[in-house]
């Protein structure tokens, strides 16, 4: 394996003296593609150590009362499932395995709700939950910012009926459970800034706890929002995703896919390493003839 | 008259939506009207989707018509348009296969075409990251030169490798980036540009509600 | 019309007639309380109050941020010299319409991804209107090709006054701003194909962009277009630095429609803005000592939201 990988990095290397030569980039998206794809034909297992802000998530759903109310969103594009799927399923093994009452909901319209559908249906079946006692699915409904304040007052004036269209009232998970008072906490998994919402309509007017999973791109702007306590953990992209599989003891598609990123990273920081030693040996050598 | 109306519209919006903000919503009137005039805003905008489709119609209608070069992926963009649009649109009790639930046609074009193709285009950005770091991450002067240390620094962090190679280091220094550039420096500068960015917004919204911003109306 | 007969006439009735109903709703939740009984007095919980003051800090600031404005949009209007910074970006906007001109290419213009009820939207359609003048007044090929319907509105009357204005109405046409796709990367796909087969020689991107940003900036790149671009989210402005020319940066976005204009009531606005930030980094300073002496509580529960 090791010289598996040496191979890997010497090619990485010949494929970005190419890319300088010929002025085609790409030899650098053949690079890439080679990083990702080797990984999934050799596994290669990584230990890594777990964020402050994963086990802080890990540990506030933990310490939830068993059959605990929590509220779990699906508010992400198809596009980024490759982040966002390992951790909402990383979240449901934890809540399914505490016996906690799930709620299920998304703010995007294009796939949210059958995306939820698929994969609480699929995990249910795993710890023989029922839907409409342990778990429904809310599905969606238009206009976010009402839908968030709404759920203030009454879950049931914003969904009179669940994604199947079965009367709320009628399911028995709804008993005692009226709006965001009776709900214990917040698992909201998004790639967009429906997050800002979340914080600054729920958080911050009902005090409910809510941990988020979002894509890397966006974590670092969320490290205010935990700094200053709002925000009760985070999973940032799939290194968080990963995290919290260990944790939760269901590691799956997020650490597999941890070699793959490892991989392109330390390509990518490669390029950058490369393209500056050829700025810097250009810009001598341009130097060099101005003098003569 | 064409310009006073839409900024008479505009400003008692925006202040009902004010006002109400300050109101309790258990007493009065007016402290309910809020999420009535945000149902009447959802309204609307369904309205104007038929906008969207009737553009993207005439432009590739247009374009088949009038014989103009790749008219067979303008005919193919109808084509997808109605596919979708239309067995979603009927009743499910006609057929399983209509409306969006599981097991339909719109159901099955989304899960096997559009969201494979979604993340296709998503996952395109890891190629277009490393040409772009080859290509334009230069050290040209000293904050470039600190913003390619941090990013290298933020990159080895996030990858096991990365943590093993920075322990190897100091062990304390995966902890150290955590603290010090994540949760300190990257935390400051959020701030900063979410305080500056609001502020900017406040100001806008005040000038369109007051009518001095009028470009949205073509003015 | 000047200002002072539009603000006095055209808000005095809208403000006068919803006070009028906000007192009569006032007067009408005391009548209710009045009418409670001896007998069902004891089964009544109290009245919640009218006015939410656990809110007041809000109204607060809310208040002080208005006059600031409009102190300043009325010294502006009285003529003050206000001094704005330069804006690389912004001063690069004619330069590059003026390439697209020379090799004879178009301008590809994106107002950002999101609906026209977000301000940052609202910011592109703004310099959308000043680039169309720009690009009509050189006989400039614009495209404009936009995710909602909405802003597909916006951007053809914006569009179509641009051009009446330069002069040049026969210029313009009802698919310079057309309707690509809902989707996002449906848009980016459409919009990448058009930069790879049409080579525009100039792209501008103001607005609010998301994970498509890179997307579009590298393509533009490959198609070799120099390109200028400004938004308020701060994940995507580092890929917009590295990949463009010209970055307009969080609020520079929003000043750029005053930066451009040079319109004396924009550019009040924008100086009360600064005057706003300048005091609440006065704010957090005063903050930062209180707290550093243990003296900052009552100061902290001054700004908690609700």
């Amino acid at each position: 394996m090791i010289l598996a990988y040496g191979l890997l990095i010497i090619a990485g290397i010949v494929l970005l003296y190419l890319a300088f030569k010929t002025g085609d980039r790409r030899y650098i998206y053949l690079a890439v593609a080679f990083y990702v794809i080797f990984p999934v034909l050799i596994t290669l297992n990584l230990p890594a150590e777990i964020s402050p802000e994963v086990r802080q998530l890990y540990e506030a759903v933990d310490s939830l009362p068993d059959s605990s109310v929590v509220l779990l969103t699906f508010d992400y594009y198809p596009s980024t499932l490759a982040e966002t799927e390992p951790m909402s399923r990383a979240a449901l093994h934890h809540l399914f395995r505490k016996n906690c009452r799930i709620f299920t909901m998304t703010t995007i319209p294009l796939g949210g709700p059958s995306i939820a559908e698929r994969v609480t249906r699929e995990l249910a079946g795993q710890y023989g939950k029922v839907y409409g006692v342990d778990y429904v699915n809310l599905g969606y409904k238009a206009n976010y910012v009402a839908v968030l304040k709404g759920m203030g007052s009454s879950i049931e004036s914003i969904y009179p009926a669940d994604n199947t269209g079965t009367s709320l009232d009628k399911l028995p998970i709804m008993k005692d459970i009226r709006n965001y008072g009776d709900v214990d906490f917040i698992f909201a998994v998004s790639d967009n800034s429906i997050i800002d919402y979340w914080m600054s309509i729920v958080n911050a007017q009902y005090g409910i706890k809510i941990g988020t999973g979002v894509t890397a791109v966006m974590a670092p702007r969320y490290y205010a929002y935990l700094s200053s306590g709002q925000m009760t953990g985070m999973l940032g992209g799939m290194k968080g995703a990963a995290d919290y599989e260990k944790l939760v003891g269901k590691p799956a598609l997020a650490a597999k896919g941890m070699a793959a990123q490892s991989l392109v990273h330390l390509f990518i920081i490669l390029s950058v390493i490369a393209g500056n030693l050829i700025f810097f040996i250009e810009k001598r050598s341009r130097r060099r003839e101005g003098h003569r | 008259m064409k310009t006073t109306v839409p900024i008479i519209i505009a400003f008692c919006s925006g202040f009902i939506m004010i006002i109400t903000f300050f109101l309790n919503p258990e007493r009065g009137f007016i402290g309910r009207l809020e999420p009535e005039v945000l149902n009447w805003v959802t309204i609307v905008g369904g309205f104007t989707l038929l906008l969207g489709v009737v553009s993207i119609v005439r432009i590739n209608y247009g374009a088949i018509k009038r014989k103009s070069e790749n008219r067979g992926y303008k005919l193919a963009t109808l084509i997808a348009v109605f596919a979708m649009a239309i067995p979603a649109m009927l009743p499910t009790g006609m057929s399983p296969l209509l409306g969006t639930q599981p097991g339909s046609i719109y159901d099955w074009l989304f899960n096997n075409l559009d969201a494979p193709m979604m993340s296709t285009m998503f996952a395109m950005l890891a190629f277009y990251i490393a040409s772009a770091a080859f290509r334009a991450f230069r050290a040209r002067n000293t904050e470039a030169t600190l913003l390619l240390t941090t990013a290298v620094l933020v990159m080895l962090w996030r990858i096991p490798m990365g943590e093993i190679f920075l322990n190897s280091i100091h062990h304390s220094l995966p902890g150290m980036i955590n603290t010090y550039v994540m949760s300190g420096a990257n935390m400051a500068v959020q701030r900063g540009i979410i305080i500056g960015a609001a502020l900017g917004a406040a100001a806008m919204s005040l000038r369109i509600l007051l009518g001095i911003e009028r470009t949205y109306m073509g003015k | 019309m000047n200002f002072a007969a539009l603000t006095g006439r055209t808000f005095a009735i809208p403000a006068l007639i919803l006070l009028l109903i906000l007192l009569a709703d006032f007067a009408d939740a005391q009548a209710v309380i009045n009418e409670v009984t001896p007998d069902s007095a004891s089964q009544i919980t109290p009245a919640a109050p009218l006015f939410r003051f656990d809110r007041f800090n809000a109204l607060a600031i809310m208040v002080i941020f208005s006059i600031v404005i409009l102190i300043y949009t009325r010294w502006a209007r009285a003529g003050r010299n206000l001094f704005i910074r330069k804006i690389n970006g912004l001063d690069e906007v004619e330069e590059a319409v003026g390439r697209a001109t020379e090799m004879g290419k178009p301008v590809l213009f994106i107002p950002g991804l999101q609906e026209l009820d977000e301000i940052e939207t609202i910011a592109g359609i703004s310099i959308l209107g000043r680039v169309a003048r720009v690009t009509a007044r050189y006989g400039t090929p614009l495209m404009v090709p936009v995710r909602y319907p909405m802003v597909l509105a916006a951007g053809q009357e914006v569009v179509e006054q641009a051009y009446i204005e330069a002069g040049n109405p026969d210029a313009y046409n009802k698919d310079i701003v057309r309707y690509v796709a809902g989707e996002q990367f449906a848009f980016t796909a459409t919009v990448n194909g058009i930069m790879m087969r049409e080579r525009p020689a100039t792209n501008i991107y103001m607005g609010a962009f998301f994970a498509e940003s890179l997307l579009l900036a590298e393509t533009g790149n490959a198609a070799g277009s120099i390109q200028i671009a400004g938004t308020a989210q701060p994940a995507q402005l580092p890929f917009f630095v590295a990949a463009c020319d010209y970055t307009l940066m969080g609020e520079e976005l929003y000043a750029a429609s005053a930066y451009l204009s040079r319109e004396p009531l924009l550019l009040g606005g924008l100086k009360g803005q600064d005057w706003m930030k300048l005091l609440l980094i006065v704010l957090i300073v005063i903050g930062i000592v209180l707290i550093s002496f243990g003296l900052g509580n009552w100061y902290v529960s001054l700004f908690t939201s609700v």
